[in-house]
């Protein structure tokens, strides 16, 4: 109940932020623009190639969302506040992701739209779509759980920015960096394809759901929600 | 109902609170007073419980901040220093938000929204955003807030910057309203609204208590040193190398005021000046218009009380 009016305090003061327009409209174009590119006679009536390319976008858009959840109560000082209510450490956490969690979802809307549009002209597999969109969920909980525990650290929302586009990128580029070499250690690579966002994410998009897919986001998610709500406490004995 | 004991605060090489203990018993009106970076605002956020100290504990109420965290925060409404508050809200949304946190119900909270915004005189401005109200407006936002649940235990840091005088005087007509109902502490580094305000004052400086008392008490304590104020016809010269010569005297410092000289006299040891400052000036043939013992204010006191912990630090 208490993670509920926080999530909507969250939720609300989200929508009042410049930059939560900018994220909006930002995917809005991006993720037509990839849809466009497949919208065309004779092309799958799939949305497999949209997601596959959006995913990428979130990268970036997700920590735009996170950045300011708990770094811009920092500045303001409002956090001490909330934080000398009777709250525990994990409803505030918690609050903040499900709120940015919940403005994640009206972002991905346009995506419905297009999945209408394709009905319209065609006759898609609704399977492949509701799954690619359950993924992005999930990989938007994961982006947003790395972005709350990013925006503890600092109160400048630029450092949280980056430090979440930085744990996200990781994986990325150690995956670049493997398949650099020329003979890559097999243990390796399947290590690096494992905790790999996008591989993962592969599956859904594809139509397919893996439980493994499912307990890689689950952990994931719940391992930076988890780390948050340490390094909210560690205000109390550092 | 508060009790600090010991509470101390490094942050990492620095000292900003240094063993302070005190006990505040249910219903006084304490004012906590101190030059800007004397470790009010750490002192208070201890007892909050928003900062853990360094060594100490502190209890509201018998419950342990930090051990007994959320059951002690239920007790305490707060206003944090320069009044954190979210801008994009409107008040009375606001308000519901701050009663949700602290587990009322609707009806309650419509029934306290109305009794607080009456009480700190927003009930014009409810629905308004709060980003968009006046500094002293937003005050009584946060003021309004700390008041909701009907806390046992009410700690303001700085309540009264950034209201004008008038609102300073209706802030004061308000904790008199209050006094009796709450435990209140209230810290400034403004004394004339402490002095007024509180039943006791507790005065730090570099994270020590310096001085604690009513202010009456202060005063007298301020008192004791002895300073008169005398105006007679002599000049500057005649009126210090006079007053010099007596035994019981330590300071002179006149200033010339046409025929007449001012000075103010600082005694040894405390005495009363009056009656040997007079005789001797009598005995010497200057008319004397005015002798007075210098009015002690707290504000002396506590420039003193400050200053000598200051050069104790330093020495």
């Amino acid at each position: 109940m208490m993670i509920l009016t926080l999530a909507k305090r969250e939720l609300s003061s989200l929508f009042f932020s410049p930059i939560a327009y900018v994220v909006l409209g930002a995917f809005a174009i991006g993720a037509s623009t990839f849809f466009m590119q497949g919208f065309e006679p004779g092309q799958p009536a799939s949305m497999r190639s949209t997601f596959d390319a959006v995913v990428w976008l979130l990268v970036f858009l997700a920590p735009a969302i996170s950045m300011r959840l708990i770094s811009e109560e920092l500045r303001s000082g409002t956090f001490e506040r909330l934080m000398t209510s009777p709250v525990s450490d994990a409803q505030v956490v918690l609050g903040k992701w499900l709120g940015a969690l919940v403005f994640f979802c009206v972002m991905l809307l346009p995506l419905v739209v297009h999945a209408i549009t394709l009905e319209m002209v065609g006759s898609p597999e609704f399977g492949p779509i509701v799954t690619g969109l359950l993924g992005l969920v999930l990989v938007g909980a994961l982006y947003l759980a790395i972005g709350v525990f990013a925006s503890a650290w600092s109160q400048n929302q630029i450092i949280a920015f980056l430090v979440t586009v930085f744990i996200i990128a990781l994986p990325t580029f150690a995956a670049y960096y493997v398949s650099g070499q020329t003979t890559p250690d097999p243990a390796m690579r399947r290590l690096i394809d494992y905790i790999s966002v996008n591989q993962q994410y592969a599956d859904f998009a594809k139509g397919l759901i893996d439980i493994r897919n499912f307990v890689y986001f689950a952990t994931g998610t719940a391992l930076f929600l988890f780390l948050s709500v340490v390094l909210v406490q560690s205000r109390r004995w550092r | 109902m508060i009790v600090a004991q010991h509470l101390t605060k490094w942050y990492g090489p620095v000292l900003a609170v240094d063993d302070l203990c005190f006990e505040i018993p249910a219903g006084e009106v304490v004012g906590f007073l101190g030059p800007n970076g004397a470790g009010k605002s750490t002192s208070i956020r201890m007892i909050t419980g928003y900062l853990p100290p360094t060594a100490g504990r502190c209890t509201i109420d018998r419950l342990d901040v930090m051990t007994d965290s959320r059951a002690a925060r239920q007790k305490i409404g707060y206003l944090p220093e320069s009044t954190p508050l979210y801008t994009e809200m409107r008040v009375t949304e606001y308000l519901h938000f701050c009663g949700k946190l602290f587990g009322m119900s609707r009806g309650d909270r419509n029934k306290r929204i109305d009794v607080v915004t009456a009480k700190c005189g927003l009930s014009h401005i409810k629905r308004r955003v709060i980003g968009q109200l006046s500094k002293g407006n937003k005050q009584r936002v946060g003021i309004a807030q700390a008041l909701l649940h009907d806390p046992p235990v009410l700690i303001l840091d700085e309540p009264t910057s950034g209201l004008d005088p008038q609102q300073t005087l209706a802030f004061r007509d308000l904790i008199t309203e209050l006094r009796g109902q709450h435990t209140i502490m209230l810290s400034s580094h403004i004394l004339p609204e402490i002095e007024r305000a509180a039943d006791r004052v507790i005065i730090i400086a570099n994270g020590k208590i310096v001085a604690q008392g009513t202010p009456v008490q202060l005063r007298d304590r301020a008192s004791r040193g002895g300073t008169i104020l005398v105006e007679a016809k002599a000049t500057p010269k005649q009126l210090t190398d006079l007053l010099q010569s007596l035994p019981s005297v330590a300071k002179v410092e006149p200033y010339k005021l046409g025929d007449w000289t001012r000075a103010t006299v600082t005694a040894k040891d405390d005495a009363d000046l009056r009656s040997v400052v007079s005789e001797a000036l009598t005995k010497a043939g200057h008319t004397i218009r005015e002798l007075h013992l210098s009015a002690p204010t707290l504000e002396r006191y506590f420039v003193e009380a400050v200053a000598s912990k200051m050069t104790n630090v330093q020495a």
